[in-house]
């Protein structure tokens, strides 16, 4: 049996002329392709794009199969393998607000204080900014750091009464509740909520620009409780029409950190929906996993935007080396994994020799703070050397020993940080830096600084073991999680000869039979990332706010930027198909179906009414007339979301299984007096999103 | 196992589900452990992810050489609570004072794998594979544990086991609990069904289970199958009732929450026999703190967290043991960022009604530089296999340990007998 051409499957759905038993033979019909072991038919050209979107983005929108399909895939893979060709405007305009996004470090640590600037104001190091807005932010941390000081204190008074209650630092910092109402803090903060609440209401009343003003004008002490006590719809209301800068600051009266991490998090969500440059993305997704930070240690909350936005992102698709370098000199993983802090053991600053004159000031002002509680570091610290060789360059296997670890650790002594919570920026400091040629993998690295390093990182990025390493994680991003040897030699051989050219070797991969194979198509399980994504986008919602998206991954185990060990997610289903996992998912194709993921909006109707919807000569007239037509009859919306959201790719099982329960008067919406009535399309939309058949790309 | 109970679990869970539920006393009889034997004993293995630094958790505190390889990080011998004149825990975990003079806790100090591997990544797939040095072992250890017991598809018939037989408590399914038996991942009971409060939920539950029993889809049907299994029967047995005992206080974070969702499902009588959970926040490069600090606020929430489970369990905690791991050690001396670097051996924790508590086990190899692991790090004595075998075949009663843990040359003669 063949596919139907994409053509002709168009001009079948949009006519809307196809009797519901004619789509079961339709589905049936489909399903055989997909048997394991009879999938032997090569792709057609609209089956091809189906892949190629399924693979190299997040997931086909409404009517991007066609697209692709009209465009010619193997155009398309070119143009994505070119994002500056391709216009991004819409999504830049989406993330304009999101100013962080466009500040250095540095500034956005200005803007939104840490714990540790606004330490130093407390203890008189550094004085309050003069610009009001600002200087509203840093009073409502100050008073936070004051009372969280106090609180200590009273807590270690109790302590010192009772030695018991430890707090865990696992999830926050807050304190743990205390759990009888008699307690007069409890009663204080009671009371404050109440005070607060009765502000909040006349301040909701007034317009924008006079309520930001009024705020500014409330003390610390208010803006706190005020921060503090509006949540959800009313901190909404607090923020509407307002501009971003002040929407900014009102967020940063309760947590100034919090606001650029939510606008990190959004933008990731946003990107991922909405990018043009889906590949782009794509592989910024690859990159940054591959290089993993986690967000929550310190430092790494504020220096993940650059990391992103400036190690990560402008290497996705050029040369390894560069973005090894990147990344290795990037503030957030010398930070995240410590070498920030490696010393040499026969340093200068080891040894205690005092700077000289040329260390002086300098043009890098005085070196890093060494100190950790008084004393000065003193010593080599492995942690960067060894996961820099197991997971970014040669892996576990890639013939190093224990000794290599400490001498790699040693040539990357001084690679270090000024001020790292300030915002600093790298810096070699040559009196961390141990003296002294090393051996690293048979190689002598001659005693030369800083240089020893961006030598050792070129012999990293060059060896076999790395290509082949690269090589093979990027065939299970892309092909399969167990992917053909041979293909991964290919891609290896042109990592080599093409000096690490990522897009090279993207490109080897792209044009291989393997990448074709009837076999790898839909072989890959969604990570949750990819699912929720694929989801959002297969149903063409609008999405405003993507916070919920976000608390979805979180259940299901994927947070954002929130991985702590160096090793990042894994991309193989045996990590991500489970029952917490799929409960998870099923849960959220229903909910995002019926519209009750908050912020985004999904129009079930506008997709029941099929690709022609999306169709550029489809516009206008056609809407009212069909849209009723389509969705009328239950059989026939089925035929059409299967299209639509799976481009049919769904088996006979699941299709009778939904089929049958459109039967169901709860789900069909029906009356037997009432036949006219329409099928619940939301329903219909939730158990295909949440089909084992969605669940892979 | 008889043929009865199980059609009425299936049928009684199946009826639950959408409609009216059975009286409590009801589905509790149905889905309980019928059996008095092996079925209501359960193995709970803790893992703590990032390599927990034993030596400052069991401390040697009469090693002269402990204090000089740590001058600022050691636990004082003033603070560290004393066990037996030569170890001492961490005074963060002092909820394990009690739990140890009753006899309940015993200690392996110096255990770990034999593989040399510095890796968290590789060590820990050792680990939870259970076959250190083998990477293409592609189930866990403690899915293996189960084949060979009562329930499990070789020993009975395959319907007749509960659907929460093998449980991890967290968003995924570990690789120790992966494999031939089926196993659930429960990341929040209160989450764990389909379509919440819906007027729909039951039908779309219902038609999602069709679609995933019917699938051909392997990979997601056997999982579907799991879960749905899972959700029925905790609809039935409703572990909301089972809220913690007055006096068992669990710290906040996931693994207070992982434990306490835990001892719910074991109260409610779902018939869990093997269960895992773990805890990261242990790779202390820099500033691992001693008394107070970052490796002391972790063990309170681990120590506190057991403790409160063991507490909540009461009288369960009879036929309850208790195994905590790491995936190896940190190094014998601090490094240059007054934290630890990865190393070797470690300490485990095994607490139970028949654990003989109360003692250090293990040979301690000493931490003079001679008999330190490749001149840095405390060396293994006691194989992390030997004691999850006396485990296994002593206390869950699986005497296959060739099957559990293959190539390791297991003699019961060699057990530490830590068990009654």
């Amino acid at each position: 049996m063949g596919m139907p051409s994409p053509g002709r499957r168009l001009l079948v759905t949009s006519v809307l002329l196809i009797a519901a038993a004619l789509t079961t033979q339709f589905a049936l019909g489909r399903k055989k392709d997909k048997l394991p072991g009879t999938a032997s038919t090569p792709m057609d050209e609209h089956k091809r794009a189906v892949h190629a979107l399924n693979r190299l983005t997040f997931g086909p929108r409404p009517g991007e199969v066609d697209r692709v399909t009209r465009m010619g895939v193997d155009k398309w893979i070119e143009l994505q393998l070119h994002p500056d060709k391709i216009d991004n405007s819409a999504l830049d305009a989406r993330l304009a607000p999101f100013r962080t996004l466009r500040m250095g470090t540095k500034e956005i640590v200005e803007n939104f204080p840490n714990d540790q600037v606004i330490k130093q104001i407390a203890d008189g190091k550094a004085s309050l900014p003069r610009d009001p807005t600002r200087r509203a932010v840093y009073e409502a941390q100050l008073q936070r750091y004051e009372d969280k000081q106090e609180r200590k204190k009273e807590e270690e008074k109790d302590e010192a009464v009772k030695s018991t209650t430890q707090s865990s630092a696992a999830a926050s910092d807050v304190p743990a509740e205390p759990g009888q109402s008699t307690d007069p803090d409890q009663i204080r903060r009671r009371e404050e909520r109440r005070l607060a609440n009765l502000k909040t209401q006349e301040l909701l009343d007034l317009p924008p620009d006079e309520r930001m003003k009024e705020i500014l004008r409330l003390s610390p002490e208010e803006q706190k409780s005020l921060a503090a006590t509006t949540r959800g719809a009313r901190a909404d209301a607090l923020l509407e029409g307002m501009n971003p800068k002040q929407k900014e600051t009102v967020m940063s009266l309760n947590n100034p950190e919090q606001v650029v991490v939510n606008e990190l998090t959004q933008a990731k969500l946003l990107r991922a929906i909405d990018s043009e440059r889906q590949l782009d993305e794509v592989m910024t997704d690859f990159w940054f996993n591959h290089f993993n930070v986690f967000i929550n240690k310190g430092a790494d909350r504020y220096l993940l935007t650059s990391y992103e936005r400036d190690a990560i992102r402008p290497h996705v698709l050029g040369k390894f080396e560069d973005l090894l370098v990147a990344t290795a000199k990037s503030p957030a993983m010398l930070f995240y994994l410590d070498n920030w802090l490696s010393v040499g053991p026969d340093s200068e600053i080891a040894l205690g020799i005092p700077p000289h004159g040329r260390y002086g000031p300098g043009p890098y002002g005085r070196p890093p703070r060494l100190r950790t509680k008084g004393k000065q570091a003193s010593g080599l610290n492995e942690n960067y050397g060894r996961e820099l060789m197991e997971l970014h360059t040669l892996s576990v296997n890639g013939g190093y020993s224990q000794k290599d670890v400490t001498e790699v650790a040693k040539v990357f002594t001084g690679w270090t940080l000024q001020q790292p919570r300030k915002g600093g920026d790298f810096h070699f400091e040559p009196r961390m830096h141990e003296p002294g040629d090393k051996m690293v993998m048979g190689h002598r690295i001659k005693q030369s600084g800083e240089r020893e390093g961006l030598e050792v990182l070129h012999l990293l990025a060059h060896n076999p073991k790395t290509a082949h390493f690269i090589s093979q994680k990027l065939a299970m991003r892309f092909v399969s999680d167990d992917p053909p040897p041979a293909l991964v030699d290919r891609m290896t051989q042109t990592f080599l000869k093409k000096d690490g050219d990522i897009r090279e070797v993207l490109r080897t991969l792209f044009k291989s039979p393997e990448f074709w194979s009837p076999s790898a198509y839909r072989a890959k399980v969604k990570t949750p990332l990819e699912f929720v994504v694929s989801a959002v986008r297969a149903s063409g919602a609008e999405v405003d706010d993507t916070r919920a998206l976000a608390v979805t991954l979180n259940n299901m185990g994927m947070i954002l930027y929130g991985m702590q060990p160096p090793t990042g997610y894994s991309m193989k289903a045996e990590t991500w198909v489970n029952s917490s996992a799929l409960l998870g998912r099923m849960n959220f194709a229903l909910g995002l179906a019926a519209g009750k993921v908050k912020g985004v909006k999904v129009d079930p109707a506008s997709l029941a009414n099929g690709p022609a919807v999306t169709r550029s000569d489809a516009a206008g007239s056609n809407a009212a007339g069909s849209e009723k037509e389509s969705s009328a009859d239950p059989q026939q919306a089925l035929a059409t979301l299967e299209n639509s959201l799976l481009s049919g790719d769904i088996s006979k099982q699941t299709h009778d299984t939904i089929s049958k329960q459109l039967e169901d008067p709860k789900i069909s919406q029906r009356k037997l007096d009432d036949p006219k009535r329409p099928p619940n399309l939301a329903a219909i939309t939730g158990l295909i999103l949440g089909s084992p058949e969605f669940q892979r790309r | 196992m008889s043929i009865t109970r199980r059609i009425f679990l299936r049928n009684g869970a199946l009826a639950v589900v959408g409609t009216t539920a059975l009286p409590g006393f009801l589905t509790r009889a149905a889905l309980g452990a019928a059996d008095p034997g092996a079925r209501s004993k359960r193995l709970v293995v803790i893992f703590q992810r990032g390599a927990a630094d034993g030596l400052n958790i069991v401390v040697p505190h009469a090693e002269p050489s402990y204090y000089a390889m740590r001058p600022t990080i050691n636990i004082p011998r003033k603070s560290v609570l004393d066990l037996d004149g030569f170890f001492g825990l961490h005074p963060a975990m002092a909820s394990f004072e009690p739990l140890w003079k009753q006899k309940h806790l015993a200690i392996v100090h110096a255990a770990g794998s034999p593989d040399p591997t510095r890796s968290h990544f590789d060590a820990q797939d050792f680990m939870e594979s259970g076959t250190p040095g083998v990477k293409v072992t592609d189930d866990g250890w403690l899915n293996r544990a189960l084949r060979e017991l009562p329930g499990s598809s070789a020993g009975a018939s395959a319907k007749d086991k509960s659907a929460f037989r093998a449980i991890a408590l967290g968003p995924s399914l570990p690789r120790i609990l992966s494999g031939k038996e089926p196993a659930v991942a429960v990341n929040n009971l209160n989450d764990f069904s389909v379509g919440g409060k819906n007027p729909n939920a039951a039908a779309n539950a219902n038609t999602f289970e069709a679609m995933y029993d019917h699938s051909v889809d392997t990979v997601l049907h056997g999982t579907g199958q799991e879960t749905f299994d899972a959700v029925k029967s905790l609809k039935a047995a409703d572990p909301a009732h089972y809220t913690p005992a007055a006096n068992a206080h669990y710290p906040k974070g996931r693994f207070g929450d992982s434990l306490k969702q835990l001892a719910q499902l074991i109260k409610a009588n779902l018939g869990v026999q093997v269960a895992f959970a773990d805890i990261g926040g242990w790779d202390h490069h820099v500033n691992e703190g001693s008394t107070q600090g970052q490796i002391a606020n972790v063990l309170g929430d681990f120590s506190q967290s057991i403790s409160a489970f063991w507490t909540d369990l009461g009288d369960l905690g009879e036929d309850t043991v208790v195994v905590t791991m790491s995936e190896f050690g940190r190094t014998a001396r601090e490094n240059g960022n007054r934290g630890t670097d990865h190393g070797h051996a470690n300490v485990m924790f095994v607490l139970g009604g028949p654990v003989k508590g109360g003692k250090v086990y293990g040979r301690w190899p000493g931490l003079d530089q001679s008999h330190l692991y490749e001149g840095r790090d405390l060396a293994v004595t006691t194989d992390f296999r030997l004691v999850l075998s006396e485990v296994v075949e002593r206390y869950l009663g699986n005497k296959d340990l060739k099957t559990v843990f293959p190539g390791f040359e297991n003699q019961p003669g060699q057990f530490l007998k830590l068990l009654a």
